[in-house]
């Protein structure tokens, strides 16, 4: 039985019709399998123009220098820990993704945008690594948020990355965090802090501080000692600090930008400028 | 062969054939540069956060040999490339033959290579030509990436200076047919340098002012 399951697993291989070299586990992701099957020729062309289609400095810079050199591999996390497999060196994902469509002017079918796809969204971690090792400071990890954002207007993003920004459309956090919920673990953490720093607050929407303190939504949810810890930071440290409530603008995540939903991502970047202009701060700390 | 060693075809080349490989050489170059800034200053957030403190730091970091470090990861390659930069830039500026080139047509000239040092720095340019062809047919991360065009350009570099060489020494072929041939690839070398991705070597400048300002922000060095 044991044995059965492992050949079937073996068979269970996707293999990319375009570069035969890219072979990974077959998964299933609606995100991906489903919504490639509404897309159609002129879709696709349709985002490649909108992303592609003018030509600017910086893809024209990056595509007519890469001299395809593979230096900038050794940099790269993917690659080095999946046996120096060279289809997850940076430029080979550049190769199969922005070149492919570059070349064929983006008349491509919706297999491809599914190759593209699962290599921009789960492949790369946009970390900015091969840039430092390429000889020509290439922005390779620019032309992977391109490809993103042409995968995001055609609605080809991996289920989960796809959820969380609505998440963020709906609450502007990335947890469902209501505000209610969010002000009443702010003072169950400034009680349960006090047990250890006398006297110990955790001040809100206090104007004219020196340092707003935006978390990652991920701490007050799941993480929620890391607030007191902070704020005992700063107490200790004696400064004049706040965190902000009066709306839903807290989160400082900002996923919608990994998938390049310009929209969003601009709504939660201009609510925590505008919050903290609100309280005149002087200084704005994220989590990271 | 007639026609190889031909004195027809060495008038070509050395006459209308000059002319037109520098013409596009230098406007083909001023060209690609021109059209690069000129674009960077359509796109708002370019050129505002170009830093050319920084850029004129990453540059000399990048051209010392084994200063960054992935330079210091890959010996080899780094000698190699090297080697082959610096020949493949200063051995014609400097090469005793062609500065009687200069001398003949325009009555001008400069210091020059002995002819012990140009030799050697040639066929380190081979050996470095050799070595980046290998490596794009063993070493499958490159041969993933690699495209017809990236053999050739590295064929026009060997031919250019095995053909000289071999001109040089009359070995192989006749020396007129050696030195037609020699002069045909450094022409086609010349203009390809505006028409291909051999533009790096003044793209070089501007994508690394990007990317060390970029870095430069990000208060982290560019390696
Ligand atoms: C307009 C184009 C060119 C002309 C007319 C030209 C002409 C010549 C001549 C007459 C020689 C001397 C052969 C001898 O010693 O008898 C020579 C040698 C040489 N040329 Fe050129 N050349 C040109 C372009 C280039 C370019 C673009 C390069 C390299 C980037 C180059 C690299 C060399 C080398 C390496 C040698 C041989 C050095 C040695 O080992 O002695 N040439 N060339
Ligand atoms: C100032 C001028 C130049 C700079 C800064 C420069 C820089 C570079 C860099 C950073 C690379 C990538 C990796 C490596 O180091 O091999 C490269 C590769 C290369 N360059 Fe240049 N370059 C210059 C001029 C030239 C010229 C004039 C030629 C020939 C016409 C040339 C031909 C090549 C070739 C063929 C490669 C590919 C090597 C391979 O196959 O891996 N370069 N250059
Ligand atoms: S940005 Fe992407 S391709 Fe580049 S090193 Fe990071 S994970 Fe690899
Ligand atoms: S290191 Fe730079 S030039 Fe070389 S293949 Fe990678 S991106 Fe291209």
């Amino acid at each position: 039985m044991a044995i059965k399951l492992e050949i079937s697993e073996e068979k269970e291989v996707y293999r990319s019709s375009y570069f035969p070299e890219y072979v990974r586990p077959k998964i299933y992701d609606p995100g991906l399998d489903e919504t490639i099957k509404r897309l159609t020729p002129e879709k696709i062309e349709k985002a490649y123009q909108a992303v592609f289609g003018k030509e600017t400095a910086r893809i024209k810079a990056i595509v007519e220098t890469c001299i395809h050199c593979g230096l900038c591999a050794e940099a790269c996390q993917w690659y080095l820990s999946n046996d120096r497999d060279p289809t997850y060196a940076p430029v080979a994902k550049v190769k199969m993704t922005a070149w492919e469509l570059m070349k064929r002017k983006g008349k491509v079918d919706a297999g491809l945008v599914y190759d593209i796809a699962r290599i921009v969204f789960t492949e790369c971690n946009i970390c900015h690594r091969c840039s430092l090792y390429c000889p020509f400071g290439l922005d390779i990890t620019f032309i992977i948020g391109l490809v993103r954002r042409f995968c995001f207007l055609l609605g080809v993003v991996p289920q989960r990355m796809f959820d969380q920004n609505q998440t963020f459309m709906a609450t502007a956090n990335q947890v469902w965090m209501s505000q209610s919920d969010y002000i009443d673990t702010l003072f169950w953490r400034e009680e349960e802090g006090m047990y250890e720093l006398k006297n110990l607050r955790i001040p809100m929407d206090k104007e004219g501080v020196e340092v707003v303190w935006f978390p990652l939504a991920a701490e007050p949810k799941t993480g929620p000692y890391h607030i007191d810890r902070i704020a005992k930071i700063f107490q200790v440290a004696g400064v004049d600090w706040t965190m902000v409530t009066m709306n839903d603008y807290w989160d400082s995540s900002n996923m919608p930008m990994f998938i390049r939903d310009f929209f969003t991502m601009q709504r939660i970047v201009k609510g925590l400028y505008e919050n903290a202009a609100r309280l005149r701060a002087k200084k704005l700390v994220l989590t990271e | 062969m007639g026609f190889l060693e031909s004195v027809a075809l060495y008038n070509f080349l050395r006459g209308p054939m000059v002319w037109i490989t520098f013409i596009i050489f230098i406007v083909g170059s001023i060209y690609r540069i021109y059209t690069l800034i000129n674009l960077a200053k359509k796109e708002k957030v370019v050129l505002p956060f170009i830093n050319i403190k920084a850029a004129i730091k990453s540059w000399l970091h990048w051209l010392i040999p084994f200063a960054s470090r992935n330079w210091r990861l890959k010996p080899y390659f780094t000698t190699f490339t090297f080697l082959f930069h610096t020949g493949i830039v200063f051995v014609p500026i400097f090469l005793y033959a062609h500065n009687a080139l200069w001398y003949e047509s325009w009555g001008i000239s400069w210091w020059t290579l002995s002819e012990t040092v140009a030799d050697v720095w040639s066929i380190f340019v081979i050996i470095g030509c050799l070595f980046f062809i290998g490596r794009r047919i063993f070493d499958p991360t490159v041969r993933f990436v690699t495209s017809y065009s990236d053999f050739v350009f590295v064929f026009i570099c060997l031919f250019t200076f095995l053909t000289g060489f071999l001109a040089h020494y009359q070995w192989i072929l006749p020396y007129r047919a050696m030195l037609n041939l020699h002069i045909m690839f450094g022409e086609i070398m010349l203009i390809a340098i505006p028409l291909t991705r051999l533009t790096h070597m003044y793209y070089f400048f501007f994508t690394r002012a990007w990317m060390a300002s970029q870095t430069a922000i990000w208060k982290i060095k560019d390696w």
